[in-house]
């Protein structure tokens, strides 16, 4: 019988076991309702559909101000009402009070705490323009030579790159993905360190390892419950993009999803390698009890990996080039660093070699401990016992 | 019927630490044997066992099946069932033993099919969609005994299937163990229930501090025994007569009734003389010692 087929008998009944328990059902529904719930929820609070403006107007506006306005907004289909205001105290308590988004007064644009940039701006570039053509108009200039002297001061922006926001959307997108996997990661190598430790408290373990030898053991379990955390992670993570892309108050940027792909990426790597650890370490305890002393350095690497992961909202660094390098904490650092940008090609390859490398080597070390561990029942199995204790 | 050898067991040796747990051991297990493998708790036992399965590497010596190394292929065809029974509490036991059956190769229908009838056979056909925690600790001792036959192993070993059932299931477990010896298995199993090892098993192992100390047949042991176990009972009168026989312990007195642990070439008819002087012999048996005796004067105990 070829390990293959062992390995995939491991990892589908781990992956069944788990995906059928009701505990499971239930937590994925949970945290797809909190996920969605996060983003979908502030949408109620803010307006849905067009911008409606509302326009204060001291004295009498130019007919065509309105829809002039209307017609130069991005949002399309926004309405902008102009309303003739009496006198400027008026107009000035409109605006506080929220009657007005905002307010003309002659030369001025009175704006308060509510009123939108957008509307501000337009609104002093089109009264401006209309202020222009009448007073041409008076001056006995026909049309064709306003727009000649206006031609003659107007300026462009050409953008070479995008605006450094952009870089930023990316950054905060890839921070949440790697947030999204750092949880993943803590949540499902509990699951293997909790499945690891049950096999050897029931004992059934024995009973296992009389037919399948203790790396395929290992890697089965790695395996299906791996499948069965991405399934989750996929199935979340597909609920939150889709829910925040047709949300009207969350923008996300272009490369969402090329950010997606490598997180998912990297959560397979990353999972591999801090799962293997999580296995070899729960093979060591005999009780539920005891498995979190033993994961608590693991725990800790992945913490310290988390926190160098958010240096990166200072931009890039040192710490966290050689991070995305090294295998322990390139998971977290290596996908911000792709969505940035600021990874080169050859980095991110160096990164992935090294990674697949490590962990295929933590398989093969694992396994003789995670063989030495199980056997030994009572107290918590020294490292070193463990290793001694067994062939791999 | 009693085949030629297949497992081989050479000299193995094992220390943890101090601890001498295999010290050569070496026997052998022929097919469609059932080998008694006896020893007092610590002997090793559980140890020699473990490395058949390669759960625990020996320091030195080997174990070999049909006359070649035992590689994780030819574990397969092995069946376990260890000491500390155990299986997934929360998975139900048909899909359970399926799992087990095409761990050791078997494929999926062939594994159902098994799995079917050893529950069919134990009586918990209406179980099949059970979870292994549902069931009582005698059913699931059915479950484990299946889980190490479902893939028609050709060697089973099993550290002490008789512990923990009541008289009824130790007549079950007998009877299965007996069928599969019948049917060429090699059988293995521990216990320390020594009546019931004397009336089921062929030949028998005894271990003592990581060495085998006997093994033979269980009759061949008995009688190649130096004492002897003289039973008599006399009408009326003492046992005083019995003191005067050389070389004998007083095992039990009561009353006119004595049993005395004597030589085997012991004079009887000088016995028999003294007997019947102190009254009418109502009983007289001169017999080799029981299994459980011949194991206490192996290990010394």
């Amino acid at each position: 019988m070829n390990a293959f087929s062992q390995t995939w008998l491991v990892a589908v009944r781990d992956f069944r076991e788990r995906a059928t328990s009701r505990a499971f059902q239930l937590s994925t529904a949970i945290t797809a309702l909190l996920v969605g719930g996060f983003i979908v929820v502030p949408g109620f609070f803010i307006e849905d559909g067009p911008p409606m403006w509302d326009v204060g107007y001291v004295g009498t506006a130019p007919a065509a101000l309105g829809q002039a306005v209307a017609a130069a907004a991005t949002e399309p289909d926004t309405a902008v009402t102009v309303t003739p205001v009496a006198d400027a105290g008026a107009a000035r308590s409109g605006v506080l009070d929220g009657t007005y988004d905002v307010a003309v007064d002659g030369h001025d644009i009175l704006t308060g705490p509510a009123t939108p940039q957008e509307l501000s701006a337009l609104l002093a570039a089109t009264a401006g323009g209309l202020d222009l053509s009448r007073q041409a108009r008076e001056m006995g200039l026909d049309a064709a030579d306003l727009e000649s002297l206006l031609a003659a001061g107007r300026y462009q922006v050409v953008e070479l790159e995008p605006a450094d926001d952009e870089e930023d959307g990316n950054r905060v997108v890839a921070f949440f993905g790697v947030v999204f996997l750092f949880v993943s990661i803590v949540t499902y190598g509990q699951w293997i360190l909790i499945g690891v430790v049950e096999e050897k408290a029931s004992r059934v373990v024995e009973v296992v390892l009389g037919a399948v030898r203790p790396h395929r053991l290992l890697t089965g379990k790695v395996i299906g419950i791996g499948a069965l955390g991405l399934g989750q992670l996929l199935l979340i993570g597909t609920i939150a993009i889709v829910l925040a892309s047709r949300s009207t108050n969350l923008e996300l940027p272009e490369a969402t999803a090329a950010t997606a792909l490598a997180i998912v990426v990297w959560f397979v790597l990353g999972f591999a390698l801090y799962a293997t650890a999580y296995a070899a370490a729960g093979s060591l305890v005999s009780r539920q009890e005891d498995a979190q002393n033993a994961a608590f350095p693991l725990t800790l690497v992945l913490m310290a990996a988390y926190f160098i992961a958010s240096f990166s909202f200072t931009g890039d660094n040192v710490v966290l080039r050689v991070a995305a390098l090294v295998p322990l904490t390139a998971p977290m650092t290596m996908p911000i660093r792709m969505a940035t940008g600021d990874a080169a090609g050859w980095e991110v390859l160096l990164s992935l070699v090294l990674m697949v490398t490590s962990t295929w080597l933590l398989i093969r070390l694992a396994g003789r401990i995670y063989a030495g561990g199980l056997l030994r029942v009572g107290s918590r199995v020294k490292l070193r016992e463990a290793w001694r204790g067994a062939e791999a | 019927m009693e085949g030629a050898t297949v497992l081989e067991i050479e000299s193995l040796h094992k220390r943890y630490g101090d601890v001498v747990a295999l010290d050569d051991c070496s026997f052998d297990v022929p097919r469609g044997t059932l080998l008694g493998f006896l020893g007092p708790n610590g002997a090793g036992k559980t140890t020699a066992m473990r490395t058949v399965f390669g759960l625990v590497r020996p320091d030195s010596g080997r174990v070999r099946w049909d006359g070649a190394a035992i590689d994780s292929d030819v574990r397969l065809r092995f069946g376990y069932m260890p000491e500390q029974r155990g299986l997934y509490q929360r998975m139900k036991i048909h899909d359970q033993l399926v799992y087990f059956g095409r761990l050791h190769g078997m494929t999926r229908p062939a594994a159902q099919a098994s799995a079917t009838r050893w529950l069919g056979e134990f009586g918990l056909n209406d179980r099949i969609d059970s979870r292994l925690e549902a069931l009582s600790h005698g059913n699931q001792q059915r479950v484990q005994l299946a889980a190490a036959m479902v893939h028609e192993p050709e060697l089973l070993v099993l550290d002490e299937p008789f512990s923990g059932l009541d008289p009824i299931g130790v007549e079950a477990m007998a009877g299965i163990l007996q069928r599969q010896a019948a049917d060429g298995v090699a059988v293995v199993f521990s216990s320390h229930q020594l009546d019931i090892v004397e009336d089921l098993c062929d030949d028998v192992i005894v271990v003592n501090k990581g060495r085998v100390v006997l093994a033979g047949a269980v009759a061949d042991l008995r009688s190649r025994s130096p004492r002897r176990y003289l039973d008599v009972e006399t009408a009326g009168g003492d046992n005083a007569w019995a003191d005067g026989i050389a070389g004998s312990s007083v095992v039990m007195r009561n009353g006119s009734r004595i049993r005395l642990s004597v030589d085997a070439d012991l004079d009887l008819a000088a016995v028999v003389a003294a007997a019947s002087a102190a009254g009418e012999i109502r009983h007289f048996s001169f017999e080799p010692p029981n299994l459980s005796e011949v194991f206490r004067e192996a290990v010394g105990q």
